[in-house]
């Protein structure tokens, strides 16, 4: 037990560091997986079958590959092809255009979910296409994308451990860890101390989501 | 996009035995997928079932277990686990291991691999099948008890049935998961297609040809994305046969990566 706090006291800063480097790598992979699965759910909805193609392929190749198959395609890949990246546009590249595929198939199915009858009436009582969109469909949509947004953000943190162990120099928690242990070989008090770490992120996201969800909830 | 179709930088793959190679290494990765897949699911069950347990600590104690092995990234526990196995333990799974095994999966750290992957797995399908138990409607479990089953027999032949092909899809969104996860047990040495694909682009390899890092794990890639594609298609037409005519269309329960599995659902 006193290895335990004593291996807290002398690893803090490193552990702490790598904390930071892991929130960071998820934010930035967030906005990237924003951004690509809101392009991609566009195309996929798009009135032109082309579009609806390229949408739907994306998703199906982003899904299966592995992320670590993504990692080292464009890391090492790009770079003896000579296209230098660095670790971080890699890593949070990698990350955010595979969670990207799973975005788009969430924002997806919120906008089916809201009934086309709404829309209709929407345009029905004298709305345009637009004010319907904003006023009708979004605030609808975006309930039912929130948990499944929450859970992506969870596999997310779970997934940005690939990103530090594998062959890129990113400093994250579960790198930071790895190093304190080869040193110390404390292994079990090392690996506690990180596993709080994922878990304080892991669980207060998914109370952040919960609340969400309870706030914007469809009263009946 | 001239430098990844360029036909020279694809010579690696027909020269010597690059391409065996390769497909060898993809091989170990389905079976370690296979042997998880089985483990998981059997475990998975049978911690729902804990879960739902009308014993209070029972419940509360799978729980907590369920919580915590799913909330942590795979890749730490497999890492921990090739630390911190005491060597007995090793040393009893490669005198268990069975001799027709390929070579890579003798190795004692196999037994990390395949013990992360299955706690891992076990839990997040634990979830998604108490969440199948519980879309079911309160009833059926009450008419069943109404009619003198008991709860052994109203699980196995009224609710079980029902709620397990209502996780169909979501399971199998899952195994996919899993099956791309096993590229992770490179990290502990495991010699699988990513290792198989680092020795390929090394120098003086097969034929004296060095492969361009990019071509070979976009190869890889392929084969994943194959696969995967086609056991998503297979599970569409296993819902689909299993809805039959006339029927309404079943409920789903969605997975880990498309929805959160609903806590108070009823």
């Amino acid at each position: 037990m006193t290895e335990l706090w004593e291996v807290l006291r002398d690893a803090f800063p490193e552990l702490a560091s790598g904390f930071w480097v892991t929130v960071r790598l998820v934010a930035v992979s967030f906005v990237i997986a924003l951004a690509a699965g809101t392009l991609v759910a566009g195309l996929r909805l798009a009135p032109l079958r082309l579009l609806r193609v390229i949408g739907a392929t994306y998703v199906e190749v982003f899904r299966n590959l592995p992320l670590l198959v993504l990692l080292f395609i464009s890391f090492a890949g790009l770079r003896r092809a000579g296209l230098p990246v660095s670790a971080w546009v890699a890593g949070t590249g990698s990350l955010g255009l595979y969670t990207g595929a799973y975005v788009a198939e969430a924002l997806r199915s919120g906008v089916f979910a809201v009934g086309k009858g709404q829309v209709e009436a929407a345009l029905s009582l004298g709305l345009d296409y637009r004010q319907a969109l904003r006023r009708i469909v979004m605030p609808q949509a975006f309930r039912t994308v929130i948990p499944p947004l929450a859970n992506l953000t969870i596999a997310m943190i779970k997934n940005s451990a690939i990103i530090g162990v594998s062959l890129l120099a990113l400093p994250d928690l579960l790198k930071e860890a790895r190093i304190y242990q080869s040193q110390t070989f404390q292994t079990d008090a090392t690996f506690f101390w990180a596993a709080v770490g994922y878990l304080i992120l892991t669980v207060s996201a998914t109370i952040v989501a919960r609340r969400l969800e309870t706030r914007y909830a469809i009263r009946r | 996009m001239t430098y990844l179709f360029d036909p020279d930088n694809w010579e690696w793959l027909w020269t010597g035995n690059n391409f065996r190679f390769i497909v060898e290494g993809f091989a170990v990765n389905v079976q370690i997928a296979l042997i998880a897949m089985a483990f998981s699911l059997i475990l998975g069950l049978i911690l729902a079932l804990l879960r739902l347990s009308k014993v209070k600590p029972v419940g509360v104690a799978a729980g907590v277990w369920v919580d915590v092995w799913r909330n942590l990234p795979l890749i730490f526990i497999i890492l921990y686990l090739a630390l911190a196995l005491p060597a007995p333990w090793v040393d009893a799974y490669e005198s268990v291991v069975p001799s027709f095994f390929p070579e890579a999966l003798q190795s004692g750290r196999v037994l990390a691999a395949l013990l992360g992957l299955v706690l891992y797995n076990s839990a997040v399908i634990a979830e998604i099948m108490r969440a199948g138990i519980l879309s079911l409607d309160r009833g059926q479990g009450e008419a069943a008890a109404s009619l003198g089953l008991s709860y052994r027999q109203q699980m196995r032949h009224v609710i079980l049935p029902q709620g397990l092909r209502r996780m169909v899809p979501a399971t199998v969104s899952q195994l996919i998961t899993l099956n791309k996860d096993t590229t992770l047990v490179s990290i502990i040495a495991i010699q699988e297609v990513m290792r198989h694909g680092r020795i390929v682009t090394g120098f003086n390899f097969f034929g004296g040809v060095q492969a361009p890092v990019l071509q070979v794990f976009v190869f890889i890639g392929i084969l994943f994305v194959i696969t995967n594609f086609a056991l998503s298609r297979l599970s569409r037409r296993l819902e689909v046969r299993e809805g039959g005519p006339g029927r309404a269309p079943p409920v789903r329960v969605l997975g880990v990566e498309d929805q959160m599995a609903p806590a108070e659902t009823r």
